[in-house]
């Protein structure tokens, strides 16, 4: 599969690791210049560009039209949003991941907004440790 | 008409101290009180303090019954997913987002959403009245006629006085040329360093300027 990675911090340079790892085809798309180093060391096998997620020449420079899904994990809710918009509805991908930032973002991460599946960290984490409390 | 404002910055400030005075019921949401606190003193709308992509947020600020949403706040990403939500997830029927950058609003418009980029704007207007600053008002006649003068444009030297006309809006009423001013008539051509004492309708001064322009 060809997996576009938006946002290339702690999560999409580990993720991206892990999704080539696994024998995908992964492109990480990343603002700011400072963090593709990071992703050399952590995803040696991805290919980085560096770019803005939410301009939609900068998704088309990524390969956004022949990734099969798009995994928006930028630490801003609006930006992934804004992504899984235009990834879904500009740009026909089929299937689109969002990382939720904050919890009380979530209701925003639906069909309506371009998003398959949300994931929320806290909310995951949160269940966890319940989990183990209990 | 209800209208919400997303961002109390500069435009969201003015906008909602302009629609207030207007007459409409505002209400201005930004996370920020002291951005609030910078409105005028006399203010007439309501102001909600919160994150303006929280749910709860925009359902206090009445997002449900309002007439016309702007989002504009510091931040694209926001103001384009708050657009997109109002209108489909809370149908509010009249949106606007403001954008800083140009390239996308094609884009943003096939997300169902519209947007208007003041830095395109603010550009075009600078742009306009430096090189249009010819176009010299002398005087007015009534409220609806005015007679301005104006330098013939460089890619108008050559052609007849009718170029430059449009019945019922824009006459060439003198020409001064080689230190003496006559009457020209529709046939009259147009030279270099003529300056043109015109009679225009206040309605079509846009229309004018786009003609001295070409």
């Amino acid at each position: 599969m060809h997996i576009l990675v938006v946002g290339g911090g702690q999560v999409g340079s580990y993720l991206a690791g892990l999704l080539s790892t696994d024998g995908h085809r992964v492109t990480v798309l990343e603002a700011r210049e400072a963090a593709v180093q990071l992703l050399h060391r952590t995803a040696p096998d991805a290919l980085v560009i560096v770019g803005d997620g939410t301009d939609p020449r900068a998704l088309e420079d990524a390969g956004v039209r022949t990734a099969d899904v798009v995994a928006a994990v930028t630490k801003s809710d609006a930006t992934n949003l804004v992504i899984t918009c235009l990834a879904r509805f500009v740009f026909g991908v089929g299937r689109a991941v969002a990382r939720v930032n904050d919890p009380h973002h979530t209701w925003m991460f639906s069909p309506t907004m371009g998003v398959d599946v949300a994931l929320n960290q806290a909310d995951v984490m949160a269940h966890l440790i319940a989990q183990a409390v209990e | 008409m209800r209208a919400l404002i997303l961002g109390c910055g500069r435009i969201g400030g003015g906008l909602a101290q302009r629609l207030a005075v207007a007459g409409h019921a505002v209400t201005i949401v930004d996370s920020d009180p002291a951005a609030l606190a910078g409105l005028p003193a006399g203010f007439s709308g309501r102001t909600v303090v919160g994150d303006v992509l929280d749910r709860r947020v925009l359902v206090a600020a009445a997002i449900e019954q309002s007439d016309g949403l702007a989002a504009v706040t510091v931040r694209d990403d926001i103001n384009l997913v708050a657009a997109r939500l109002a209108r489909l997830v809370f149908h509010v029927p009249r949106v606007i987002a403001r954008v800083y950058s140009p390239r996308a609003a094609e884009i943003y418009r096939r997300l169902g959403i519209q947007t208007v980029t003041t830095t395109t704007w603010g550009i075009n207007r600078i742009a306009e009245l430096l090189s249009y600053a010819e176009l010299e008002p002398v005087a007015s006649l009534g409220s609806d006629v005015d007679v301005v003068n104006a330098d013939v444009p460089a890619l108008l030297v050559g052609r007849p006085v009718s170029a430059l006309t449009r019945p019922g809006e824009i006459h060439v009423a003198a020409i001064s040329r080689g230190g003496k001013t006559f009457l020209p008539h529709l046939g009259t051509i147009l030279e270099a360093d003529d300056l043109l004492h015109l009679v225009v309708l206040a309605s079509a001064a846009d229309h004018l300027a786009a003609l001295l322009r070409a």
